[in-house]
């Protein structure tokens, strides 16, 4: 608890405040104090002074935590700038194992000091609620973890499709599968609860909107700050006492925002403290190992596609869970009829299916017109990016496939049953070569043929530009 | 039958072997031992338990030493031969009857579950044997955990190569700009 007040509550959310004015209204005042260290000044001050923007703190969490002390003086060892990376121990060849595991000089209680006055975060768990989508949106916020801790590990526990995309992202250590959406069996439940107390976390990210249930369960892991989004409703009852931090999501579907479903806890992570600037927040890129894309390589060669010509269809309508669709976006696959009608409009590009099931195939066969069609069974986000990769781009309706699209900065045309979402979904769509194209009527199933074949453009420029 | 003792003494063998000959001619089988026993062994442990200190210069042989093989209740009448009422024979006691039977239940019960899951095909199965048995007898738990890791880790090494490589290739491009 002492660690934790120590380190500085944030004012939340940056969006939607005006940042100038108390800004210039606070910086004026410890310069005062010790003028010769006015560069490293807490972004934050005595939670009075900002009442209007700053969260109500809860008295109970620590009766005694009267806030920042304007009289503290910073600037000595383990306040200042980011963490250091662990540097691994010297090797010692004297020592008959081999090596040191503290070499002499070196102070194992030093460590503790930058956990304690910094805010340190050597270990951290990212517990992340829904499918792919939501756990490919969450690729940013890993990445920030790392740029803003450097040294850090990142565990993740997800659901089991949601783990799947984990192949995609060198930045994490351990993925377990621990569906916090769903209802674990006990046995289950106390197990994860074991593991995550092993594992000694410094800190845990959720993105399951927290009650008094899953605070409970952030809790019991004795994690020194424990992070999470809440209920924005009255379900949220007693969360707050059990976390850290606590962010409010603007309706109890995080998936809503879209591209920006966590701007709330990107917010909170790359605040600036003393003297480190604010973490700009870097774009979902995601990374291919050499062994999966050989693997896809041969899975769409079999289809009959060659590399760099055939486009990704994706989004095919069907009861499949692997369909990888958003949680904030419920229509967002297309029946078979109008996908014939866009594939007819692709020229000089094969067509490349990708089906969810196996019983899809059929479907494809029978309805597409076109006969020079390629058939790829995919389920996992993984091989759907290596395909993507070697794509010449992406045709797909809200889909993680656009997402993967983007992060490989491949030319794609996404389809959405209305503009909001879409702007929402796909913000920047001209920077990331990414077309939009929006049903008039509000429904996916009627969108407008006709633009896409006008979209299609952007596949030969792309072309002509390599 | 006023004077007569009914007691349930332990017959001292060689006494016996009187009554053997006359009453139990019946078992011819069994003539050889007793008087193989009457001769030489019996003879051996009586001796022993008439004078103690010399029991080092015999040379006596006893299967089972102070275990009372035969019990047998006499009628005894003065002056005449002892009327046998009642005979029987033990060769183990209760209690080591019991450990007996223990020792033998015990065994059943070890060796049906010891060799009764020798040839087991459950432990054998994928279900039983599979992520974290590695059939070594090693129990390792969290493998597959520990494949993705090391795969995770190997693509961030990949992508810190290309990235470095890219940064090469950059330097070399400018150096190869100086040069020109």
């Amino acid at each position: 608890m002492a660690s934790t007040s120590l380190l500085p509550k944030t004012i939340s959310p940056f969006l939607t405040n005006p940042p100038s004015l108390p800004w210039t209204h606070l910086t004026t005042k410890p310069s005062f104090f010790n003028p010769s260290a006015d560069h490293h000044l807490p972004c934050t001050r005595k939670p009075s002074i900002l009442t209007p923007y700053a969260k109500k703190k809860n008295p109970w969490i620590d009766i005694f935590d009267d806030g920042e002390d304007p009289d503290m003086e910073y600037g000595s060892l383990f306040v200042d700038g980011k963490q250091d990376e662990d540097t691994r121990p010297v090797d010692n060849p004297n020592n008959p194992y081999g090596f040191l595991k503290f070499p002499k000089g070196y102070n194992v209680e030093v460590a503790q000091l930058g956990l304690k006055i910094r805010g340190d975060v050597r270990r951290c768990c990212c517990m992340i609620s829904g499918g792919v989508y939501e756990n490919l949106l969450f690729f940013p916020v890993i990445q920030m973890l790392k740029d803003r801790y450097p040294g850090i590990l990142v565990d993740v526990l997800a659901s089991d499709r949601g783990k799947q995309c984990y192949e995609l992202n060198k930045n994490v250590r351990w993925a377990n599968v621990y569906d916090p959406d769903g209802d674990p069996e006990p046995a289950i439940y106390t197990d994860m609860i074991g593991v995550l107390k092993n594992r000694y976390y410094d800190l845990i990210l959720s993105t399951k909107l927290a009650g008094l249930g899953h605070a409970s369960f952030m809790f019991m892991s004795s994690a020194r700050d424990k992070v999470s989004y809440i209920y924005p409703n009255v379900n949220a009852a007693g969360a707050g006492l059990l976390l850290t931090e606590t962010f409010t999501p603007d309706s109890t579907n995080l998936s809503e925002g879209g591209y920006h479903m966590y701007h709330q806890m990107l917010d909170w992570l790359g605040r600036p403290i003393y003297n480190v600037p604010r973490q700009p927040v870097p774009p979902l890129r995601v990374s291919l190992s050499r062994k999966l894309k050989e693997y896809v390589e041969a899975k769409y060669r079999a289809a009959g596609a060659e590399k760099g010509k055939y486009i990704v269809i994706h989004g095919i309508e069907s009861d499949s869970k692997a369909s990888m669709q958003s949680r904030g976006d419920t229509d967002s696959l297309l029946p078979l009829e109008v996908w014939d009608q866009i594939a007819d409009a692709i020229s000089g590009f094969k067509p490349v299916f990708v089906i969810p099931h196996e019983k899809e195939r059929e479907n494809v066969e029978e309805i597409i017109y076109n006969e020079d069609i390629g058939i790829v069974f995919i389920t996992t986000p993984g091989q759907l990016a290596a395909l993507v990769n070697d794509s010449a781009g992406v045709i797909a309706t809200n889909t993680a496939a656009i997402q993967l699209a983007n992060a490989r900065q491949k030319p794609s045309i996404a389809l959405f049953g209305s503009e909001e979402k879409g702007k929402v979904f796909v913000p920047n769509a001209e920077e990331k070569k990414c077309i939009i194209v929006s049903s008039k009527t509000g429904k996916l199933k009627d969108i407008d043929v006709g633009a896409v074949k006008q979209a299609m453009q952007i596949f030969d420029m792309s072309l002509a530009l390599v | 039958m006023a004077k007569a003792i009914a007691g349930f003494t332990i017959t001292k063998p060689h006494m016996l072997s009187s009554l053997q000959k006359t009453k139990l001619d019946l078992k011819p089988c069994s003539e050889g031992l007793w008087q193989c026993s009457s001769n030489g062994l019996l003879s051996g442990w009586l001796q022993h338990k008439r004078s103690n200190q010399k029991r080092a210069s015999l040379s006596k042989v006893n299967a089972f030493p102070d275990w009372p093989l035969m019990a047998v209740m006499v009628e005894h009448i003065e002056g005449q031969r002892d009327l046998i009422t009642h005979k029987s024979i033990w060769h183990l006691s209760d209690r080591a009857i019991k450990n007996v039977y223990v020792f033998y239940l015990m065994f059943t019960c070890w060796g049906c579950l010891f060799f009764g899951s020798m040839k087991d095909p459950y432990y054998d199965s994928e279900a039983y044997r599979k992520d974290g048995g590695d059939g070594s007898g090693h129990w390792v738990y969290d493998k597959q955990e520990d494949i993705e890791e090391s795969a995770r880790a190997e693509l961030w090494r990949e992508e810190l190569i290309e990235e470095i490589e890219q940064k090469v290739g950059g330097l070399r491009e400018l150096e190869e700009a100086g040069r020109k």
